[in-house]
């Protein structure tokens, strides 16, 4: 227990005492898992939208699809675009393997189905009067889907927060497109695993601890913009 | 006289269950049209078609005499205004819901904050723009989305069940905005209900719609049965009716067209029944009677006539009416 007591004092003095290696992983992991959920959601929140409010053949297999492809395993993202970014794959040529584009594709694409999925739900679960609603007032489609978009839009930001909390808190895309080069591809979740492996269990901890307090903050924030909807 | 609607073979179906099926129907235009059927008549079908939100399966459909065409839905939609019976308001303010329908039509800021005044002024809602929708009541509400169907000015007002919901300050309120709309304005407006007398009282004419099919008498005094032989059974009365249809297995008698008298009717009436008063109420400025004669029938007399004849409540009367008052579908 001691062990675990003194670990834990060691990882919040690492914290506080801003330790410059922590926050550097800190930022690295922030800025690879926003930038993969701004992608992400930038298609698969229109296509989310757009699958929900029309119909046509083949939706519920796509349906069925997306459900299969959120429990996707990270290292199988990892493997497939480990094969397309390496050396001998199609598209090596671009250099791209153990580089932070490389980790924010492969968290963008493993995001995707999950983000498009809860957008399309959120948009189903809205009020079955809204699209006729539109309509009536006269609402051209471009207009309907701006007025979704704004009238899901609680649906839609859990759907874009959920995207990055898996981003934020995977490891097998991480280890295998970014390879944990330190101050470049080193996220929370591959340097926890690295550092414990090593024995440094406090920084383990410290990064545990703010990969915790990241998720809590997302959470908190989603309750205000609640509140600020109501 | 111009119509602003002219349906003609329109059929429409949800799946394969046929929702309405209408030969021939106009709808007046610079008028108040009541629609008037029971539930699941077919009215809020026939609505949707009216504003467009609906395509026949077949059929066409003419508006202001000009063939409606599917690539011209948005624009046609633009110049009809619908209140549904149950609206859905958008999140945010009551302004931000009245001025959407201006918004989407491109009209400029100040042009659309005055409209949108305009418009709930006109409903009783002057001051409550920086409301939020979240905090109003159910008769609030639909006058918010009649006004949100105003601020634009359409052509023609559609109105699903618009009493239905309200008390009796709001039914007043949203009559005198409807009727306002077209005596001020020349707007057409066409609204459903299941209330006849209601209907008939702000209605310049009406439209019958049972089952999906528009029918040519009131639909009061409606009774299930049998046709045989140039008498409909309705198992508790046998009813002469006119020049006997082939089938039908409804009957409406016109409320207008019953006499009532405290003797014998020995006229030339085709149908004449002995029963007692049970219910005497005044309805749009006249007299409702209701006589049980094996089944409730529906007098619609002057409120002189009812003084004249001494009737009340529990008066033995003899109600009659010609078969021509009498329609078979």
């Amino acid at each position: 227990m001691d062990y675990f007591a003194d670990s834990f004092l060691a990882a919040l003095r690492l914290i506080f005492q801003f330790d410059p290696e922590v926050y550097r992983i800190v930022w690295t992991s922030l800025d690879i898992s926003l930038t993969a959920t701004v992608f992400a959601a930038l298609f698969a929140v229109p296509a989310g939208v757009w699958s929900a409010s029309v119909k046509f053949a083949g939706k519920r297999f796509l349906r069925q699809s997306l459900n299969a492809l959120m429990s996707m395993p990270t290292v199988m993202i990892g493997l497939i675009f480990y094969g397309l970014f390496s050396r001998r794959g199609p598209l090596g040529d671009f250099g791209l393997l153990y580089t932070p584009t490389a980790v924010v594709v492969g968290e963008a694409v493993l995001i995707f189905p999950l983000i498009m999925n809860l957008a399309m739900t959120a948009v189903e679960s809205a009020d079955p009067r809204l699209l006729p609603t539109l309509r009536s007032l006269g609402a051209s489609p471009v207009q309907q889907f701006g007025l979704v978009l704004s009238e899901t839009r609680l649906g839609l930001l859990v759907a874009i927060a959920a995207g990055f909390g898996r981003a934020i808190g995977e490891v097998g895309t991480a280890m295998m497109l970014g390879g944990n080069i330190h101050g470049l591809t080193r996220t929370m979740t591959t340097a926890i695993a690295l550092e414990t492996s090593k024995g440094e269990f406090e920084l383990g901890l410290a990064l545990g601890t703010m990969l915790l307090l990241v998720a809590f903050s997302v959470n908190w924030l989603l309750r205000s913009v609640d509140r600020g909807a109501g | 006289m111009k119509s602003a609607y002219r349906l003609e073979h329109v059929t429409f179906a949800y799946g394969d269950k046929p929702a309405l099926t209408i030969d021939h129907l106009s709808v007046r235009a610079g008028g108040i049209t009541a629609l008037i059927g029971p539930n699941g008549a077919g009215k809020s079908t026939l609505l949707n078609l009216l504003a467009f939100l609906l395509c026949p399966a077949a059929g066409q459909m003419y508006f202001f005499g000009r063939p409606v065409g599917r690539a011209e839905v948005l624009a046609l939609r633009r110049r009809v205004g619908l209140v549904a019976q149950n609206p859905y308001l958008l999140h945010g303010s009551v302004i931000d819901n009245v001025e959407l329908g201006l918004r989407l039509r491109g009209v400029g800021k100040e042009q659309r904050r005055r409209g949108a005044m305009d418009a709930m002024a006109r409903v009783g809602l002057a001051g409550f723009e920086k409301r939020s929708v979240k905090a109003l009541s159910g008769g609030e509400k639909q006058r918010v989305a009649l006004a949100r169907a105003l601020a634009p000015e359409p052509e023609v007002l559609l109105f699903d069940e618009p009493f239905t919901y309200l008390d009796q300050n709001n039914v007043h309120l949203v009559e005198q905005a409807i009727s306002s709309y077209t005596r001020k304005s020349g707007k057409t407006v066409v609204f459903s209900t299941h209330e006849q007398a209601q209907g008939i009282a702000l209605a310049d004419e009406s439209i019958s719609l049972f089952a999906g099919r528009p029918v040519g008498a009131p639909l009061v005094n409606l009774f299930p049965g049998t046709l045989r032989n140039g008498v409909f059974d309705t198992g508790k009365l046998a009813i002469q009716v006119p020049r006997a249809p082939d089938r039908g297995s409804y009957l409406a008698i016109d409320p207008e067209e019953i006499v009532l008298s405290p003797e014998p009717l020995n006229s030339g009436l085709g149908n004449s029944f002995r029963g007692r008063i049970i219910v005497i109420a005044e309805e749009a400025g006249r007299a409702r009677v209701t006589v049980d004669i094996g089944e409730k029938l529906n007098a619609r007399i002057t409120l002189e006539s009812l003084q004249n004849l001494r009737l009340g409540l529990g008066t033995e009367v003899w109600a009659g009416f010609n078969a021509t008052a009498v329609k078979v579908f």
